[in-house]
């Protein structure tokens, strides 16, 4: 139990990880899988950020006044690098979105079963 | 360093040409497919370069604006790294093969963007083969992917859409597993660059690396579209323009294996724990892929959702190769990679030339276009032989190692489900070629067309040449694979 509570940030992702697989899975409107994707990308970024933590760590910004502990700036760089991805990602599936609907007038899963 | 900056070369010339090609094309649409066949052909130099350096002096690296590791971005050329090789091949006949095709397929005005596309993927491809740095593989796996789902869509016909978000869902799912994965081994070792997280892993707990490795095993056998995990390739390949399925088919589902080389690069030389558990799974994944790969591709009647469940049932092939976990096997996995790349580009593109030229897709409406398009029937019969594994085509080398592989590894249940694959694969294309040559036409002005324009016709041509090819100069890939998994199979410091 304590480990759980001093690993409280991981815990938090995989919650938000397992939140954002299940709309992907259950939901049926494309906008809501989306969503869910959405969720799951956050709970993997912030699962990343956490672990770059360092308790009372500065901002790793060179020059006057710099004085350690700093905190790790490599995984602000690779979830600045994985946020972008995830901007592209969405905007691509938001105009595949757009196109279902025009072509079929509906973007409920269960609706576009049938015209496969 | 003489020559040292060629891989880079590799990853920068298609994207940048790629990001050029909307703009320069924007007046005459026709001029991007020239362009973006120039820009792949000196990418194609580079690969031959490259190439020649890796098998006359072996693997080297080069870093990024003179970094060394584990502060900079290492770009690492192994025997494995020539796997560009066939991504040049095939990128460059297929680029060739859609000057003609795009503008028929699709509206004028998205030709550029679809040559950009094709470009960035073959650029991601490219970048993914020779980084040496893990947090590099995911971001190259993104380009490629991204660029693969909006390709997908791009025709716009009947389900485009639909097979292109099912993709699109399917595998950001799969690349968020990556990057936890990567996440993980960050907090780890504290290191991106693989060699170094080779080294390190060995000091730290087992269970958290298998929990990454159990994310990275996910991610890319949903690329790789493993059996239960293969739900979005028959809409995507099948609904694809030719080219672009030549292209998802031999090398974007090849890529997913190619990562899970380099994992087990990686897990070999740290050796922290037994991989059994994991190398029976793939073993048992592959064998069931085989199976009920080969059994849906039987029963379809669109030519190329046939070809779509075909890259499932062989890709099986390749996972249960790496799954014995032997020396034969793994390399029987390693050449089917390159053997089958050639072989499906084959037979994508010819029945892209089929459709083409003829307007139908069902092998019903098909029959009787042997004797209307001799030089592309022979090609996908040349085809259809090597992927039945049949000497001396290429097929047959690897699945002959592959099996030797699991008589190596004391699995001759595995070796008798290769040749059962064998022989349900063998039916289905039977059922083809019999369509093609021996049954009369359903529609006899199917006999009226001619063959596809000379540039469509001499990618099919050229690459049904080396699936022959291949079988007897099977050396060739050989020469490349053979070390590398010995170096893979070789504990470290032995």
């Amino acid at each position: 139990m304590r480990a759980l509570w001093t690993n409280i940030d991981y815990v938090a992702s995989v919650i938000l990880f397992l939140i954002g697989l299940y709309a992907i899975m259950v939901k049926g409107n494309l906008i809501k899988k989306l969503m869910g994707l959405n969720i799951m990308e956050t709970a993997v970024f912030a699962f990343v950020m956490s672990a770059g933590i360092v308790t009372d760590g500065d901002a790793p910004i060179m020059g006057a006044g710099a004085k350690p502990p700093f905190a790790n700036p490599l995984p602000q760089g690779l979830i600045l690098t994985g946020i972008v991805v995830a901007l592209s990602t969405s905007a691509l599936a938001l105009s595949l979105i757009i196109r279902i609907y025009r072509q079929y007038g509906t973007i409920e899963s269960d609706d576009l079963w049938g015209v496969e | 360093m003489g020559g040292g900056q060629w891989p880079v070369v590799l990853i920068i010339t298609p994207l940048i040409g790629a990001a050029l090609t909307p703009i320069l094309a924007r007046r005459r649409p026709q001029i991007a497919g020239y362009w973006a066949l120039f820009v792949f052909s000196i990418v194609t130099l580079a690969a031959g370069v490259l190439m020649y350096r890796v098998s006359t002096q072996g693997p080297f690296s080069y870093y990024m604006g003179g970094w060394r590791p584990p502060l900079g971005i290492e770009l690492r050329f192994d025997e494995f790294s020539a796997s560009i090789g066939v991504i040049c091949l095939i990128g460059w006949l297929s680029l060739m093969f859609s000057l003609a095709y795009a503008k028929h397929a699709l509206p004028e005005r998205r030709i550029p963007y679809y040559f950009a596309l094709v470009l960035l993927c073959l650029g991601g491809m490219n970048g993914f083969a020779v980084t040496g740095d893990i947090f590099n593989l995911f971001v190259f796996l993104e380009i490629l992917s991204l660029s693969g789902y909006a390709l997908v869509a791009i025709t716009g016909e009947r389900i485009a859409e639909l097979a292109a978000f099912k993709y699109l869902v399917m595998g950001a799912i799969s690349s968020l597993s990556i990057l936890l994965a990567v996440g993980f081994m960050y907090a780890l070792t504290g290191t991106l660059n693989m060699t170094d997280l080779a080294m390190r892993l060995r000091d730290v707990e087992p269970f958290p690396v298998a929990v990454a490795v159990g994310a990275l095993t996910l991610g890319f056998s949903v690329k790789a579209a493993l059996l239960p995990l293969h739900i979005w390739l028959p809409d995507a390949h099948s609904i694809a323009p030719s080219p672009v399925s030549a292209i998802l088919s031999g090398l974007v589902v090849k890529i997913g294996v190619l990562g899970m080389l380099r994992m087990y690069q990686i897990l070999y030389k740290a050796q922290i724990f037994d991989l059994s558990a994991l190398n029976t799974t793939l073993m048992w994944l592959g064998a069931i892929s085989i199976v009920l790969g080969a059994l849906f591709a039987m029963v379809q009647e669109d030519i190329k959702m046939m070809l779509a469940y075909s890259t499932i049932s062989n890709i099986g092939y390749i996972f249960m190769g790496l799954g014995l976990a032997s020396k034969y096997g793994i390399i029987g996995a390693s050449v089917h990679i390159f053997n089958h790349a050639l072989i499906k580009a084959t037979l994508f593109l010819g029945a892209g030339a089929l459709i083409h030229q003829t307007g139908y897709r069902n092998l019903e409406d098909l029959r009787g276009v042997g004797k209307a398009m001799p030089i592309t029937s022979a090609a996908i019969a040349i085809g259809a032989i090597s992927i039945v594994g049949i000497p001396p085509t290429a097929g047959f080398l690897c699945k002959w190692y592959i099996a030797l592989g699991a008589i190596e590894a004391g699995r001759l249940f595995f070796a008798v489900t290769l040749l059962f694959g064998a022989l349900f694969i063998f039916v289905y294309y039977i059922r083809m070629l019999n369509a093609f040559y021996f049954m009369p036409p359903a529609h006899p002005e199917i006999l009226d067309v001619g063959e596809a324009p000379v540039t469509m016709l001499i990618p099919i041509v050229v690459l049904a040449m080396l699936c022959l090819l291949m079988g007897i100069f099977g050396r060739i890939p050989l020469s490349f694979i053979e070390p590398a998994v010995t170096n893979m199979l070789a504990p470290i410091g032995g």
